[in-house]
């Protein structure tokens, strides 16, 4: 990008770096906009959130009666899952089952979190480990690609064994940590939706060498009807409903469980740390910190001036991204100067490849429009 | 370091980890390199890892691996798992390894022992014995490559290895492994009663109690485990773990 061309919003730290940005006459960008006008009506943090979610509760607690567990939390050892399963299960007295998918790159900081959680709370753990052959022929089969998104693999891992667990075990209620505070916003131009199938079958099919097997997936159809329409089963996203503050959400972890930090957002981690920290901000100039802090200046958590301060500081330890430079290209099974290329190499989006994009554009439409007609409606 | 080592085992399964019950049933757990980087930032003291196929299909250790692994090892490793040859041992302390593990191959030739503790001293050498019962409840060792009990009675195998110049002997109750029910503390103290090597006892602990049983009423000198490290409640989720240090000093006093 040309230096001349650049620009920042005046109200979050979104920039030119997000393609699809634009600005209004006072500097303020198109994802502030999309926040008010988008997101913010409907999410509710006061006590009318927390009201809706007691219905929800109350609903998961019906159908769970008999059960064993009434819901299944998705588990990374990360602040926002860890937080989840701590409030379900303390304060909504829920009766999660801890479902964690090990994709070969868990730290410590994150098996410590999980076995201090787990402990702590008297809550089942139940993991999915993630055939290694296969994930390291994946990843790197999306590196050897081009593409900006190189999480796909773990991501899509992580969501299809959730669903089809959940499913397999008749368990309607899927609890995330997913949040608007932290993540409200995430430029669509620095990655793509992990959940196309086709896509990373696509990106696999030109460049992976051992079968996929086992490998966790989710198809298109399995994804927007069989498990919504056909199996019922609902995603529920409970830190939407509560005033969510995740550097208070650490203190309190820290102090009740024995939690730790890993450093950044989903460093638990370690190949996401590395991607987010090194490869992206090095190969395409994407810092995902903008996404995070300019989401938290929009959830009233943090000023834009605490946050612009924060991006000043260095996004990696130089000596120790050298180190885990090292380990990835070694858990990957390549040498470092192999690694290096994947840094210069023609840069590829998801458009290069075959996708379910158009499908997707198509389904956005409909909600679209159901949304709109469901508030002529209510009016 | 504790006085007696609380010693976690991995096993190798071609490319993968894997976790056994009763030496069959192996479950996958994940990739060596990165559950050994896990126990490394976990502090562990030692760690062993055996290769449970290369001796059943007849072949030499995976050296490719076993650099990787040690490359991220920070602690004392013992390999074990395909070793027929000296030459092998030299290649696998050339990688940086502190011990090997000698298993079915010395019940083929007991004379390798000897040929390996002498050359490359006792305190390297390692046996490992595999357990089990026969029909009669007598214990006999087990031969996994041919997945058969022996008519060898271990305990005068395990003096016999001794003589030979083993340095230690990782005792292993197949009947035991992967239950978590407990060691075999009969086994341990029948074979820490005539031995005057440390023996680690392995196969069946699931607490922190049966560390204590092995040592205390076993006399073992170490305690190794492998699903009491990587499964967690259940379900049996993997997970790796590790007792808080300052839980075992206080408890293995």
């Amino acid at each position: 990008m040309e230096q001349g061309n650049y620009q920042i919003c005046s109200r979050c730290v979104m920039d030119t770096t997000a393609q699809e940005i634009t600005f209004d006459e006072n500097g303020v960008c198109s994802f502030c906009h999309f926040f008010d006008e988008k997101i913010k009506p409907d999410w509710h943090r006061d006590k009318s959130g927390y009201q809706k979610l007691q219905k929800i509760v109350k609903k998961i607690k019906d159908y769970g009666k008999n059960k064993e567990y009434d819901c299944i939390i998705g588990i990374s050892g990360g602040v926002d899952s860890s937080y989840l399963t701590y409030f379900a299960k303390k304060i909504l007295g829920l009766r999660p089952l801890v479902f964690h998918v090990d994709g070969g790159w868990n730290s410590e900081l994150a098996v410590k979190n999980i076995e201090n959680l787990i402990k702590k709370l008297d809550i089942d753990l139940f993991t999915y480990v993630v055939d290694w052959e296969e994930m390291r022929d994946l990843q790197l089969a999306f590196f050897k690609s081009g593409v900006a998104n190189q999480d796909v693999p773990q991501d899509h891992a992580f969501f299809a064994m959730l669903y089809k667990y959940a499913t397999q075990y008749n368990i309607k209620y899927v609890l995330t940590g997913g949040n608007l505070a932290t993540e409200s916003i995430l430029p669509a131009s620095w990655g793509y939706n992990a959940m196309d199938l086709k896509h990373l079958k696509a990106v696999h099919k030109c460049f992976g060498q051992v079968k996929l097997k086992t490998f966790p997936t989710v198809n298109f159809f399995q994804y927007y009807f069989y498990y919504p329409y056909i199996k019922g089963m609902v995603i529920v996203r409970p830190l939407n409903y509560i005033p969510y503050v995740k550097s208070e959400a650490m203190q309190f972890l820290e102090k009740e469980v024995g939690w730790r930090y890993y450093g950044c957002k989903h460093g638990e981690s370690r190949f996401t740390n590395f991607f987010q920290t090194y490869f992206l901000p090095v190969r395409f100039g994407y810092d995902k910190r903008k996404a995070h802090l300019s989401s938290l200046i929009l959830a009233g958590q943090m000023t834009r001036d605490e946050a612009l301060k924060e991006l000043q500081r260095p996004l990696c330890d130089e000596k120790a991204i050298e180190e885990e430079k090292i380990f990835v290209s070694k858990k990957l099974g390549i040498t470092v100067d192999k690694f290096e290329t994947f840094l210069t190499m023609p840069k590829k989006t998801f458009k290069d490849y075959p996708s379910n994009y158009r499908l997707l554009q198509l389904l956005r439409l409909i909600s679209d429009i159901k949304r709109q007609v469901r508030y002529k409606w209510l009016k | 370091m504790l006085k007696n080592r609380v010693i976690p085992c991995l096993l190798l399964q071609n490319q993968g980890l894997v976790k056994t019950i009763r030496f069959k049933e192996p479950k996958y757990v994940g990739d060596p390199i990165n559950a050994i980087r896990i126990f490394n930032e976990k502090e562990v003291d030692e760690l062993i890892f055996l290769d449970i196929i290369a001796s059943k299909v007849g072949r030499s250790p995976n050296f490719e691996i076993l650099q990787n692994i040690v490359g991220e090892c920070f602690m004392p490793l013992c390999y074990g798992g395909g070793i027929s040859r000296l030459e092998d041992i030299q290649k696998i302390f050339s990688l940086g390894v502190e011990k090997i593990s000698i298993n079915s191959f010395a019940l083929k030739n007991i004379d390798f022992i000897k040929q390996a503790s002498e050359i490359f001293g006792s305190q390297s050498i390692v046996v490992t014995i595999d357990v089990k019962k026969n029909f009669l409840e007598k214990y006999k060792v087990y031969d996994h490559t041919r997945n058969k009990i022996t008519d060898i009675d271990p305990v005068e195998f395990a003096i016999t290895t001794q003589e030979m110049g083993a340095g230690e002997i990782l005792l292993n109750s197949v009947d035991r492994d992967g239950t978590q029910g407990g060691y075999d503390i009969d086994l341990i103290t029948k074979i820490t009663n005539v031995l005057s090597i440390p023996v680690i006892a392995m196969g069946g602990a699931g607490k922190i109690d049966d560390f204590v049983d092995a040592v205390k009423k076993g006399n073992a000198s170490a305690v190794a485990a492998g699903s009491m490290f990587v499964f967690h409640g259940k379900h049996r989720a993997v997970l790796i773990t590790y007792p808080e240090y300052q839980e075992l000093e206080k408890r293995l006093v």
